[in-house]
């Protein structure tokens, strides 16, 4: 187990790859793929999931990173002083 | 009748077993017991009748048990929980601790397995209380202070539950535990359903639950993950199905938890803002009301149960062996513990609800449920939050604790009991997830949602690759650094400390002035005024009645039974002389 994972670590540029390579296919899945149940117009367009997942995962990380350090972080014993 | 179906009740093993567990530690028998228990519960629960243990008592008729479709299905989760937490718990030498864990199984599936509110109250209070000991056992001064602020919030939520069942029985003369009509609804049922979401952590009501759970123990707070929340979605599935107010704050609920856990630092207190979250989806699924998206509810409750509980138990092996739960202490861990690197994974891709595991076939059944009724919004909030999900608690999580930087912290591999709860909790998810007949048969309603559809495949494919990528970009800016966020905790808990600023220096201060001052002028005064009184006892009414010594000494007498020192007595005397000088005036 421990030299599977080794043996990955080292190999990172191949799993990067690996990594993008799945993101093309899954794009690419999305052109063929047949629709039904349909909820609303989103689901009609191509690739749209894969545009709310990048989308959503940014800026989920910039304003909640963001709210944190302008407002909301504070040292861990601020609640004991 | 009583007697004959007291041991058909799943709790009662656990209270036994509760109760004679020091007994059992004695004869050396209490690893045997810590699995029988559970085992005999879950067993049991398949062959319980629809009805059982109705008592009357001062008038009211308590119902024990009462079994339906959605009973079973929470009864067959949390009995099957019990049994995980109690196998990963086996090497805790604590009987109070185990004690603590029995008695919080017994209150949750009381509250599962009760037909009325009465017996609801007292089974939510049990449970109130002993998970309360599962936070002190932790021995730590922020653990019991979070106890204590944990009490003292459900104690609160739990008056509120009473104060709304009590309503409900003055309105309608029925203690009855049913579903109650939006429409029509009353002050008192939403007194209650306040007393409830207040468990199932629905903000603003929700802040005990990160405050709490991080602190405490490890086991502990494997049993509190499951029952609570959980138990919480139960009675609101039951009582609440279809009610807006549910399914807005349920929406809103899955993107404030995962904001939190984006942005936390302490492991146990992402996954627990993630309980926030997580919880969000089935709190939605009630509101919506649909038999689909109660359906989704449920199965998301037994399927959250199990890998929640299996992250939380990632995390207690963790902090068991390093001592650490912090992401910016942790990294590297995998070459140290590689199985509970291998587990928590696990977990985390069933949360975020990849194909083949038990997330994917029970989230999306409540997101599909939202997109049939035609709410768009909450459908896009939940499909955000679940991206969110991922990208918190699928990658951060594991990459800063597994992954990432080797922190070089010496750790072992936990000890086998912990590792096979973990595994069976694994099993678990990825059965749900290749089986999903397997949950989907013992759901409240009959199901026609196919989850493995080419489209679902590709959306959820989609949706996972690009949060992926998107962690890859922003990385560094998740950097976990020691710092905590703030939530709504902070106006009980700095609340508290005005309350007590208040306390200790203004008011104190007052009460020491005041006491100086009675002392030095007070004191005195009092004795003046005893002698004054004394001296118009004798001289002044000698004085007004000026007649012989035999009415003084009567008079005197008369008076100084009054002077008892007593207020109702000088009240009471002032009223009869104000009569009697009215009945004086009236007649002459």
């Amino acid at each position: 187990m421990k030299r599977i994972l080794e043996y990955l670590n080292k190999h990172s540029q191949v799993l990067k790859r690996l990594f993008f390579a799945f993101l093309l296919v899954t794009v690419a899945y999305d052109f063929f793929v047949k629709r039904h149940g349909t909820h609303f117009f989103g689901d009609l367009i191509m690739g749209f999931w894969s545009v709310f997942g990048i989308l959503g995962c940014l800026g989920m990380i910039v304003v909640c990173k963001g709210l944190s350090h302008v407002w909301l972080e504070k040292e861990e014993d601020y609640y004991d002083k | 009748m009583i007697n004959s179906t007291i041991f058909m009740h799943p709790a009662t093993w656990f209270l036994m077993g509760a109760f004679f567990l020091p007994v059992f530690k004695r004869m050396g028998l209490m690893k045997v017991v810590l699995v029988a228990v559970p085992l005999i519960a879950f067993f049991q629960i398949q062959w319980l009748p629809e009805s059982f243990g109705q008592v009357s008592y001062l008038g009211f008729d308590l119902v024990f048990g009462r079994v339906d479709p959605l009973t079973r299905v929470f009864l067959h989760v949390f009995t099957l929980m019990a049994l995980i937490g109690c196998i990963y718990g086996l090497h805790v030498k604590e009987t109070g601790q185990h004690i603590a864990a029995f008695l919080y199984v017994a209150g949750s599936l009381g509250v599962t397995l009760c037909g009325d509110y009465l017996t609801l109250f007292i089974f939510w209070e049990l449970m109130a209380v002993a998970s309360t000991f599962l936070i002190w056992y932790r021995k730590k001064k922020r653990s019991v202070q979070a106890g204590y602020r944990y009490l003292l919030v459900h104690v609160a939520g739990g008056l509120i539950l009473l104060a709304g069942i009590f309503l409900r029985y003055k309105n309608v003369h029925d203690l009855s535990f049913v579903r109650i009509a939006v429409e029509g609804a009353t002050v008192a049922d939403y007194l209650i359903m306040i007393g409830f979401m207040l468990n199932a952590a629905v903000p603003p009501i929700h802040a005990w639950l990160p405050d709490a759970y991080p602190e405490a123990s490890v086991t502990g707070a494997v049993f509190m993950c499951a029952f609570t929340t959980k138990t919480a979605v139960y009675v609101l599935a039951r009582a609440f199905p279809g009610f807006e107010a549910l399914a807005i704050l349920g929406a809103v609920m899955t993107l404030y938890g995962v904001g939190y856990a984006v942005v936390e630092n302490d492991a146990r207190r992402i996954l627990a803002y993630h309980i926030v979250s997580q919880v969000g989806y089935m709190v939605c699924g009630v509101g919506i009301g649909t038999a689909m998206s109660v359906n989704g509810a449920c199965a998301h409750a037994y399927a959250h149960i199990i890998y929640k509980a299996l992250l939380f138990m990632g995390a207690g092996a963790v902090l068991e062996m390093t001592g650490k739960s912090k992401l910016n202490e942790l990294g590297g861990l995998y070459k140290r513990m590689p199985w509970a690197m291998i587990f928590t994974v696990i977990g985390g891709i069933s949360i975020s609800g990849f194909p083949l595991t038990s997330g994917f076939i029970s989230k999306s059944m409540i997101i599909a449920a939202a997109g049939e009724s035609h709410r768009t919004v909450l459908m896009l909030m939940m499909t955000l939050a679940s991206v969110g999900t991922f990208l918190s608690v699928g990658i951060k999580l594991p990459y800063f604790i597994w992954f990432g930087k080797d922190s070089g912290v010496p750790a072992k591999e936990a000890p086998w009991n912990m590792n096979l709860g973990m595994a069976i909790a694994a099993f678990l998810c990825f059965f749900m997830g290749v089986y999903p007949e397997y949950l989907y048969k013992m759901l409240p309603f009959p199901v026609s949602y196919h989850p493995y559809t080419a489209y679902h495949l590709s959306e959820t494919l989609q949706l996972m690759g690009f949060t992926g990528l998107g962690f890859y970009i922003m990385v560094k800016k998740l950097t976990p650094a020691p710092k905590m966020n703030l939530d709504l905790d902070w106006f009980y808990r700095k609340g508290a400390g005005v309350f007590m600023w208040i306390a200790s220096r203004p008011v104190d201060a007052v009460n020491n002035w005041a006491n100086q001052v009675y002392r030095t002028v007070g004191f005195k005064m009092t004795l003046a005024f005893a002698r004054a009184l004394s001296w118009f006892d004798w001289e002044g009414i000698d004085w007004v009645i000026d007649g012989s010594a035999r009415g003084v000494v009567k008079g005197g007498d008369k008076l100084r039974t009054f002077m008892t020192g007593k207020i109702q007595h000088y009240i009471g005397g002032a009223v009869a002389i104000t009569f009697i000088v009215l009945i004086l005036v009236l007649l002459v």
